[in-house]
């Protein structure tokens, strides 16, 4: 991969889900190009197609037409399990934190690690790193339920991180958590993107929005506006 | 993903529902335990069966009966049975083996070196005041030939066995000497006992007495003994059977072989029933193991089938948790997707899950099965509650053969009732997993 690669690179994409047999047109037709380093927020009303992009983008879901490379990769051209490799280099932070319930703070993320094939003592060192960075070192044994919201989405951030992505992409990170919790979150995603991660954010909340050094308005499907702060 | 990592994350999963894992694995322990117990304990079975049958018969003798359309024909029953090919009342075709075909047997073929008759009756001995049913029946015998032939069981272990008797001589099996194998002795060496035998071939029914002499007792033998002594019997010599009976026919006539090859077996088998047009019923040791191996790997077959139905319940088990889990952790299969799992790597943890519930269930099961064929082995055999009157010595036996079947049934039904959960967990697409709430 060149340095002049761009992480995301997105041309015509469109995607139409079928409800029953009404099709949803979620997005019309969006291009994007995302450059490395850069901390792009995306914005929009509730239903204008956010997630839907972001899903795309994390390789969660395939397009309906149009072409998406992730790292120069055509994903649309891939299937189920070529598709599955490609989330190994993603890092996806969801809303709902979405950590395994039985699983410790420090098992949650190696579990991430375990997947990607990592050895044992790699994990282990790894891991305590990650936890380290988002500051939960002191927290590691804590299974989800023992941890406030704005813990637990450190947690998922620590996982997101495990494989070092080649980019983030974070799914409201702080709607779910007081705004008081959702400061220190807002801080390590700001220090992450210092040290040179890539972040591509939906978020409606403006204290993380104003962050992003660039912002992106999706209305019903296509972006309407892109703007550098 | 890592084999071990693989394993040790299906391991958390059913730590966490301890419960409901105990109760899915309970159903593979009931299933193997009972294909194990059943199977060892008929194992063993046959094999005391047959180990008892080798000792009682003689492998060089042939027993000719009268044909009444079945192998076990007889007047004397019960399981002390020396009563194979027993009474002569059972013939329908009016055809009767009489004392003297001995001769007429004995010139068939060069490879017969003796046959003699045996005529045996139900009957009872009376000692003193007491009176016993003689389950193995009253057997007139050629006591010189008899103990030729049946040398190791038609023995004396107390008093000796005369060769040339007197006609109130009688030889006593061990259990009419020790009805209960337990030293509550009914009659002894030298006993004077009365020997009663209802005829009933004539209206009005008749009891007929004589008093007699207690010669012998044999040794214990065990249960079963085709021709040969039986533990519950009681032998007379045979011109005292005849006149006491009042008959000139035999019950059966023992044909002793010079050899016991298969091929003579069959020969002489042949050449007697000719003899007589297949009026007769030649059983060959031989013969009767064969049966008996066909009827035991029936047996086998018919109860490992039983068996194999609790463990397909368990399956049905097995699956219907699966399916629940697979819907309560839709969630957590979108997670592992999301982040990277292959839906090989999915389809893996499931299987695995199912695969150490299986695998303990199973050993569970074996050792559980064992247990019980033991305990059963203990209950029903002589000692026991239930130790009915053959008092058969159960020794179950668990074949490495049968233990590695229980153990691949009991892993093979988890692993496939678990195959379609899996499959379904496998295909879940994360985006709509992680959706589901
Ligand atoms: N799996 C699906 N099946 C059918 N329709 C869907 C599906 N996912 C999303 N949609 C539809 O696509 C449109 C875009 O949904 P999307 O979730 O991307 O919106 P959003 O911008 O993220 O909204 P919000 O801010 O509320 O999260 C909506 O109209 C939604 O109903
Ligand atoms: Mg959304």
């Amino acid at each position: 991969m060149t340095l002049t690669t761009p992480v995301v690179e997105i041309t015509n994409l469109k995607k139409t889900y079928m409800l029953g047999k009404v099709p949803v047109e979620a997005l019309r037709e969006v291009n994007l190009k995302v450059e490395r380093g850069e901390f792009l927020s995306i914005l929009g009303p509730s239903g204008s197609g956010k997630s839907t992009l972001l899903n795309l983008i994390g390789a969660l879901d395939k397009p309906t037409s149009g072409k998406l490379l992730i790292d120069g990769v055509d994903v649309s051209k891939l299937n189920d399990n070529q598709l599955t490799e490609i989330r190994l280099k993603i890092g996806f932070v969801f809303q709902f934190f979405n950590l395994i319930p039985r699983l410790s703070a420090k098992d949650n993320v190696e579990l991430a690690m375990s997947i990607a094939g990592m050895s044992k003592v790699e994990r282990t060192k790894n891991t305590e790193q990650l936890l380290e960075t988002v500051g939960l070192k002191d927290r590691m044994n804590h299974k989800p339920a023992e941890l406030s919201g704005g813990q637990q989405q450190r947690v998922a951030i620590a996982r997101a991180l495990a494989n070092k992505p080649r980019f983030l992409l974070m799914d409201e990170p702080t709607g779910n958590i007081d705004s008081k919790t959702a400061h220190e979150v807002i801080e390590l995603i700001k220090k992450l993107n210092a040290e040179g991660v890539t972040i591509i954010m939906v978020t409606h909340d403006q204290n993380l929005a104003k962050e992003a050094k660039r912002t992106i308005q999706v209305f019903d499907g296509v972006i309407e506006s892109d703007m550098v702060n | 993903m890592r084999t071990r990592d693989i394993f040790s994350y299906s391991f958390s999963a059913i730590k966490l529902r301890k419960l409901r894992a105990g109760l899915t694995t309970l159903g593979v322990i009931i299933g193997i335990a009972a294909i194990v117990a059943l199977l060892s304990i008929s194992q063993g079975l046959q094999t005391t069966i047959t180990n008892q049958l080798e000792q009682g018969l003689a492998a060089d003798t042939l027993i000719v009966s009268v044909s009444t359309g079945g192998a076990f024909g007889g007047a004397s029953g019960g399981t002390g049975g020396g009563g194979f090919g027993g009474g002569s009342s059972g013939a329908s075709s009016g055809f009767k083996l009489y004392l003297n075909y001995t001769e007429e047997i004995k010139g068939l073929s060069p490879d017969i070196e003796a046959a003699f008759a045996t005529v045996q009756q139900s009957g009872y001995l009376q000692d003193g005041d007491r009176v016993r049913a003689i389950s193995g029946g009253i057997s007139g015998v050629d006591f010189a030939e008899y103990a030729n032939i049946y040398s190791t069981t038609f023995v004396a272990a107390n008093g000796t066995i005369p060769l040339n008797p007197s006609n109130n001589d009688i030889v006593v099996g061990a259990r009419v000497h020790d009805p209960r194998s337990n030293g509550t002795i009914f009659v002894n060496v030298n006993d004077e006992v009365t020997v009663i035998w209802t005829n009933a071939t004539q209206l009005p029914f008749t009891n007929q007495t004589y008093t007699a002499h207690v010669a012998a007792v044999l040794p214990k033998i065990g249960s079963f003994g085709i021709g040969g002594p039986s533990d519950t019997g009681v032998y007379v010599p045979i011109s005292q059977a005849q006149s006491f009976f009042g008959t000139d026919e035999a019950s059966a006539i023992i044909v002793k072989l010079t050899n016991s090859d298969n091929a003579t077996i069959t020969n002489v088998s042949k050449l007697i029933t000719d003899h007589f047009s297949n009026q007769v019923n030649v059983i060959s040791a031989t013969a009767v193991l064969s049966l008996l191996t066909t009827i035991f790997s029936t047996l086998t077959l018919f109860l490992g089938g039983i068996a194999a139905i609790s463990l397909l319940v368990a399956g049905i088990g097995i699956m219907n948790i699966m399916i629940v889990s697979l819907i309560e952790r839709t969630r957590e299969i979108g997670i592992l997707k999301a982040v990277g799992m292959k839906s090989r790597t999915v389809l893996s943890i499931f299987l695995c899950e199912s695969v150490i519930i299986g695998l303990i269930g199973a050993v569970i099961g074996i050792v559980l099965g064992w247990g019980l064929a033991n305990i059963v082995a203990v209950l029903f055999s002589g000692g026991g509650p239930f130790g009915g009157g053959g008092g058969l010595a159960i020794t179950p036996i668990l074949t490495p053969e049968v233990g590695l079947l229980a153990l691949g049934f009991g892993v093979g039904v988890s692993v496939i009732f678990a195959l379609y959960p899996a499959w379904r967990a496998s295909k879940l697409k994360p985006v709509d997993a992680l959706r589901y709430v």
